[in-house]
């Protein structure tokens, strides 16, 4: 099997199975709330758990809230953040670019009264910065952006962001979604100046399930699950050790490997891209996007197509991103960068992990061939 | 003791002369097949309509209205049934009448809030019941007057009317679902049916199946350019069809070396028509094999390219067995509807790949000519397509 879908999700590694098995079969199975002893080590275990996230990511423990998903980190953070600061500016700026779950979160705060201004992206996945800077105002409350877009590896220019912030509107909170940029780029969440961050765990060889939000320390969010008051009040219901441990342990292991990581998918990228493009394939992610991502049209092949003539040689990769490509319309992140329709119904996406090898690359390029040799249909 | 028991009317099939009791067997059998996943039932009839009841005491399907409902819209699928109510079956004098009729009319209105007016009507086979039919309506309406303040009589035009029958047993009723008529499915040759995964073939099936015709179904499958989400769909599309068909095979045909062989060797703008008489023609094959006498396809006079007058023409002279057409006169929109109607419309609609839009030319020829079929298929042997496409991995659903 050749895994190429990794934006998707990831395969849990080793040392998560285990940890996760541990926890399980293990005495820490208590409730991190109670008083008695199994409580006691329950909690001391996830407290040592939630302080590796943050160690990682340079921050706080404190700041870090423990969620369901990358989705559940974005509704609270922007939602959150909108509703517990009636003196904040009301205007949300973001892009058309976004995750869904930043987008149908947006939308439904404008419904709320809020308004919510779009930046347009250019050819390069990039916000226009010029225009950013036109809508910045004291009125803006929240920038929301994304690290690394899903569906083109894009990477956001975050230092000027901040800079034009500070400069033109600096009481307004900055949102990254990290989700697809975590075990990637690197994350020092003290250096990149955000005040708020999503993550997931299954991005990282973690499991699906857990997710974090960054909260910066002094950045007020009202929650959106409230009960007994678990997290500081922040995220309420029962924590779990054992999603902790899977967090912790995805995060460390990540880390550990990005450098190599990202020089060996760097030149999977480079010669897949080169490959293709002799094929006729047209590349779709920007020439400085992440290489982790990899956005391509093959010439004569509908997306869904080209990914069962793949799925036949046991190789798997994405039309768009998996969340949304069971509505059959073209991608709306390659409609906004202005790639036209008949490019982007033939898109699809390759998204690659530490696991993956030149080895692979090379017989994707070979079913490629076969792929074009044999099923290949152009009908005018 | 007041057991609920399912009363169900018969249509056309009561018009039947000598041939009567041939259809009357069939729709009971089919009954008996459709209601199998209901626990142990006593269906018979008596005074030309169906009676349905537990043959064991605990049947969760008659403990209460809501659930009775899911097996009577079980009955409404069976061709042949005209329309279906749920009545109160018990013993007793008019005092027992009464009180089940008191008890059945609150049930009733909790599903009708908006009941206002109603009338009784009593038929009384029971001829040493002290009571003649007029007196029943009489004492049965005063005591349902008493005891619902809100409700008035209007004989002419009420809003329900609650039955009394006062047989062997009395029962209660009021309110009819209606089913779906037609004719039972077995009185009629078999038909193969041309399935895609498109909103107008479910229903062709559908139709045809209500004139008693028991249905097979293809499907032409050509993976990868249409994906096994789009198989599946078909696959649930067939099991709605045969909610009201029963018994189903959906023939598989592997479909993809004969459309790649299709594209190399004819020319685009024919392929549409070229593609349907080789499909037309796997079918009649597996028709043949399989004891269907006719073909079922689900085309409408010029809905597209391949179905305008021309096109059918020229697709249909590849084969010798009648080709079903019943939607060939109907507007999309009263498709639509009974597509909507037995439940297919939301599988339907999923958006996976249908008879891949790939191989559609942009500009397909609406008025073929037999020239132009002449020279698309001269580098074609239909023959061994057709033979392939009957012979090599065919796949057997029994639905």
């Amino acid at each position: 099997m050749i895994y190429f879908d990794n934006s998707a999700t990831t395969r849990p590694c080793d040392e998560v199975i285990k940890v996760l098995n541990e926890d399980l079969t293990g005495d820490r199975w208590g409730n991190p709330g109670s008083l008695h002893k199994l409580g006691i080590t329950a909690s001391g275990a996830y407290d040592k758990a939630l302080g590796t996230c943050a160690s990682v990511l340079s921050c706080d423990p404190g700041e870090l809230i423990l969620t369901s998903c990358g989705t559940e980190s974005a509704n609270t953070a922007i939602s959150g953040f909108m509703h517990a600061n009636p003196r904040a500016g009301k205007t949300i700026i973001s892009t058309h670019t976004e995750h869904k779950c930043t987008l149908e979160t947006l939308a439904s705060l404008e419904k709320q009264g809020f308004t919510v201004k779009y930046v347009s992206v250019g050819k390069d996945g990039k916000p226009d910065l010029e225009m950013l800077k036109s809508m910045l105002d004291k009125d803006t409350g929240l920038l929301c952006f994304t690290h690394v877009n899903n569906e083109t590896g894009a990477i956001l220019p975050l230092d000027q962001i901040r800079e034009l912030r500070k400069t033109l509107a600096p009481s307004a909170a900055l949102y990254l979604d990290c989700v697809q940029s975590l075990g990637k780029l690197p994350i020092d969440l003290k250096k990149m100046g955000v005040d708020m961050a999503s993550f997931s765990a299954h991005k990282i060889h973690g499991i699906k399930g857990v997710g974090l939000l960054y909260i910066r320390k002094g950045i007020r969010v009202s929650p959106l699950i409230i009960g007994g008051g678990q997290q500081n009040g922040m995220r309420s219901g029962t924590q779990s050790l054992p999603l902790a441990d899977v967090m912790a342990a995805s995060l460390t292991e990540a880390s550990k490997h990005r450098e190599d990581a990202y020089i060996e998918v760097s030149g999977i990228n480079q010669y897949l891209k080169e490959e293709l493009i002799k094929r006729g394939a047209v590349i779709n992610s920007p020439d400085d996007a992440l290489p982790f991502v990899l956005n391509v049209a093959f010439k004569n092949f509908q997306s869904e197509t080209m990914l069962h003539c793949l799925e036949m040689y046991d190789i798997y990769i994405s039309t768009v991103s998996a969340c949304s490509s069971k509505s059959k319309k073209p991608s709306y992140v390659l409609e906004s960068m202005g790639i036209n329709r008949k490019v982007s119904s033939n898109s699809v996406r390759l998204s690659f992990s530490r696991y993956n090898t030149m080895d692979e690359a090379e017989s994707f390029i070979k079913a490629i061939d076969e792929i074009y040799k044999f099923y290949e249909v152009n009908v005018r | 003791m007041a057991t609920n028991v399912i009363l169900a009317r018969m249509g056309e099939v009561t018009l039947k002369g000598l041939n009567r009791g041939r259809f009357e067997s069939q729709l009971m059998g089919n009954l008996r097949y459709r209601l199998r996943q209901f626990g142990k039932l006593n269906i018979f009839q008596s005074q030309s309509r169906i009676w349905i009841e537990a043959k064991e005491e605990g049947n969760p399907y008659f403990e209460n209205d809501e659930a009775a409902k899911e097996l009577m819209i079980a009955v409404t699928q069976v061709f042949g049934i005209v329309s279906v109510s749920l009545a109160r079956k018990f013993e007793g004098d008019i005092n027992d009448i009464d009180s089940n009729a008191k008890e059945y009319v609150a049930s009733y209105l909790e599903q009708n809030p908006s009941f206002k007016t109603f009338k009784v009507e009593c038929k009384r086979g029971n001829k040493s019941f002290p009571m003649n039919s007029p007196m029943i309506c009489e004492e049965v309406g005063y005591f349902i007057l008493e005891n619902f303040k809100d409700l008035s009589v209007d004989v002419h035009n009420p809003d329900f009317v609650l039955n009394v029958e006062v047989r062997d047993y009395n029962y209660v009723y009021a309110g009819k679902m209606m089913a779906h008529r037609g004719l039972p499915v077995g009185t009629a040759g078999k038909g193969m049916l041309l399935l895609s995964g498109g909103i107008d073939s479910p229903v062709a099936g559908f139709m045809m199946a209500s004139r008693g015709m028991p249905i097979d179904a293809v499907y032409f499958h050509s993976y990868p350019y249409t994906s096994d989400q789009a198989k599946q769909k078909v696959i649930d599309l067939a099991k709605i069809v045969s909610r009201f068909s029963g018994r189903m095979n959906l023939y598989i045909v592997d479909f993809t070396k004969i459309q790649l062989d299709m594209v190399k060797n004819s020319p685009h703008d024919m392929l549409t028509i070229v593609m349907r008489r080789v499909m037309l023609q796997i079918a009649q094959k597996l028709a043949q094999k399989t004891g269907s006498k006719c073909l079922i396809t689900g085309e409408s006079l010029g809905q597209v390219a391949s179905q305008t007058l021309e096109a059918i023409a020229i697709t249909n002279e590849v084969v010798d067995m009648p080709i079903l057409r019943p939607l060939i006169g109907m507007d999309k929109e009263a498709t639509v509807q009974i597509s909507r109607d037995i439940g297919a419309f939301e599988t339907s609609i999923l958006p996976f790949e249908d008879c891949c839009t790939i191989f559609v030319a942009k500009h397909p020829k609406t008025h073929p000519k037999h020239t132009d079929i002449e020279a698309a298929e001269k580098n074609l042997d239909i023959e061994a397509m057709v033979k392939q496409g009957v012979e090599e991995n065919l796949e057997v659903i029994e639905i």
